[in-house]
């Protein structure tokens, strides 16, 4: 098989495409609370991975230790089969991060920030970067420190694209942004995914852009990756089921099925989130309902 | 959150068609356009040979994966509404040349009235209210 592989031109795509991102058994804590816990996930090119997880879940934790920016006390992240602590200058330039909070040289203008990094890559889209900064309308010429929120925010996601990443990792990329703005960011990663094929993990609040964009869904639990899945699939195949809970347990036992999430309600009833192929029986009084987005963050990050 | 774009259809045609995404919606996005294609097509908006924006436009457009529109399309494709021709645009099949019966285009409005009725009941609403606010409902499109 690896003999067979190896015999295929470079340009032909694998069948089997390596991962953009390994991560295994990541451990981290800080002092008794326990972050990351055997934490494994794995990115593949051209995924688009929403990362959810409530506040202070740590996703702004696992994605500074995939980029190698936090140690984890156990566990090991390679990024294109690099481990991420001896990464080469190669593979470095095809990383892209946008950070939660702006790392932005406050008393640069953006004409000299962009002039900065321009220098440390091997490729820098400037028409890309000229198209962005005038369609955003970002003050050229003014220190980084007088511009507003929104505006750090774009330019620090034009700063991440500008020399075309083949893995982007964006950390509440729009959170000061309107929603025009967030429309035409989201236009940015399609464009992104459709041109290069680029591996894409964001984490957001803001599930409808998430719900767009995201092909794929991770949700961020007890430390852990609790489940990662195509978004399509879970809409599909996720009922809430609820009734009383002798009902609801007899019919998890008989189609084979784990719960997602079990909810207690009033007088032995209960509410269960539970991922079927095939439809859910309704007999026994129970009701069976689709779910959305919004439940599936509710009941998988609690 | 609904956003509705238009959608310019084609050269040859020059039809704008409506695409919308739900957000928040318990029906992913791809079903979501699939049933509208299969709505317009049967109600004789979209006819044989019009063609579709492809799923770079329409992915760009809509800003959604370019899986999501692969998705629908493709299911479409195999419904026999859509039939895909190497190298172009997705066209509306041969035979969907006109716009169903009017008893047969009602049957997909079944779902959407199904979980309707079932809400009303929840309400216990009396048949006659929930069919006078659907009269209204229909009647304020039409004067829009």
């Amino acid at each position: 098989m690896n003999a067979m592989l190896k015999e295929l031109p470079a340009a032909f795509p694998s069948p089997f495409p390596s991962p953009s991102a390994v991560l295994t058994g990541l451990h981290l804590d800080y002092g008794r609370q326990a972050v990351l816990n055997s934490l494994d996930w794995q990115l593949l090119p051209g995924q688009v991975v929403g990362l959810l997880g409530r506040n202070g879940a740590g996703k702004t934790t696992l994605l500074e230790t995939l980029l190698g920016l936090r140690e984890p006390q156990a566990g090991t992240v390679s990024l294109f089969g690099q481990p991420v602590a001896q990464i080469d200058d190669a593979t470095r330039a095809r990383i892209g991060y946008v950070p939660q909070q702006s790392d932005l040289f406050d008393s640069f203008t953006a004409t000299q920030l962009l002039a900065y990094f321009k220098s440390f890559y091997p490729r820098w889209n400037e028409a890309k970067v000229e198209g962005l900064m005038s369609r955003w309308d970002i003050a050229r010429d003014r220190p980084i420190a007088k511009l507003s929120g929104g505006e750090q925010q774009r330019l620090s996601i034009i700063r991440a694209l500008a020399h075309e990443p083949d893995l982007l990792v964006l950390d509440e990329p729009v959170a000061s942004l309107d929603p025009a703005g967030r429309r035409d960011f989201l236009r940015e990663l399609v464009d992104q995914v459709l041109d290069r094929g680029t591996t894409v993990v964001f984490s957001t609040h803001i599930l409808s852009d998430l719900e767009r964009v995201a092909f794929n869904v991770a949700f961020m639990r007890q430390g852990q990756i609790a489940l990662q899945a195509p978004l399509d699939e879970l809409l599909d195949e996720v009922r809430a089921v609820s009734g009383p809970s002798s009902a609801v347990q007899a019919l998890l036992r008989g189609a084979g099925l784990t719960a997602l999430s079990r909810n207690p309600l009033d007088d032995g009833f209960e509410r269960c989130l539970v991922r079927s192929a095939t439809p859910l029986s309704t007999a026994g009084g129970l009701q069976v309902q689709p779910v959305n987005l919004e439940d599936l963050f509710m009941a998988l990050t609690q | 959150m609904c956003t509705t774009v238009l959608v310019h259809i084609g050269n040859q045609v020059n039809v704008d068609t409506f695409f919308s995404i739900n957000t928040g919606s318990t029906e992913p996005i791809y079903r979501q356009l699939v049933e509208q294609v299969r709505r317009r097509i049967a109600g004789g908006q979209l006819s044989a040979g019009q063609e579709l924006p492809s799923v770079r436009e329409l992915a760009q457009e809509l800003a959604v994966h370019p899986m999501t529109i692969s998705k629908a399309y493709s299911l479409l494709e195999a419904e026999g509404l859509l039939e895909r021709r190497r190298g172009l645009a997705m066209r509306v099949a041969a035979e969907h040349s006109r716009a169903q019966s009017a008893a047969s285009r009602v049957e997909l409005l079944r779902p959407s009235l199904e979980r309707a009725a079932a809400e009303a009941r929840q309400l216990e609403l009396p048949a006659r209210q929930a069919v006078t606010l659907f009269k209204q409902i229909l009647d304020e499109g039409n004067t829009e």
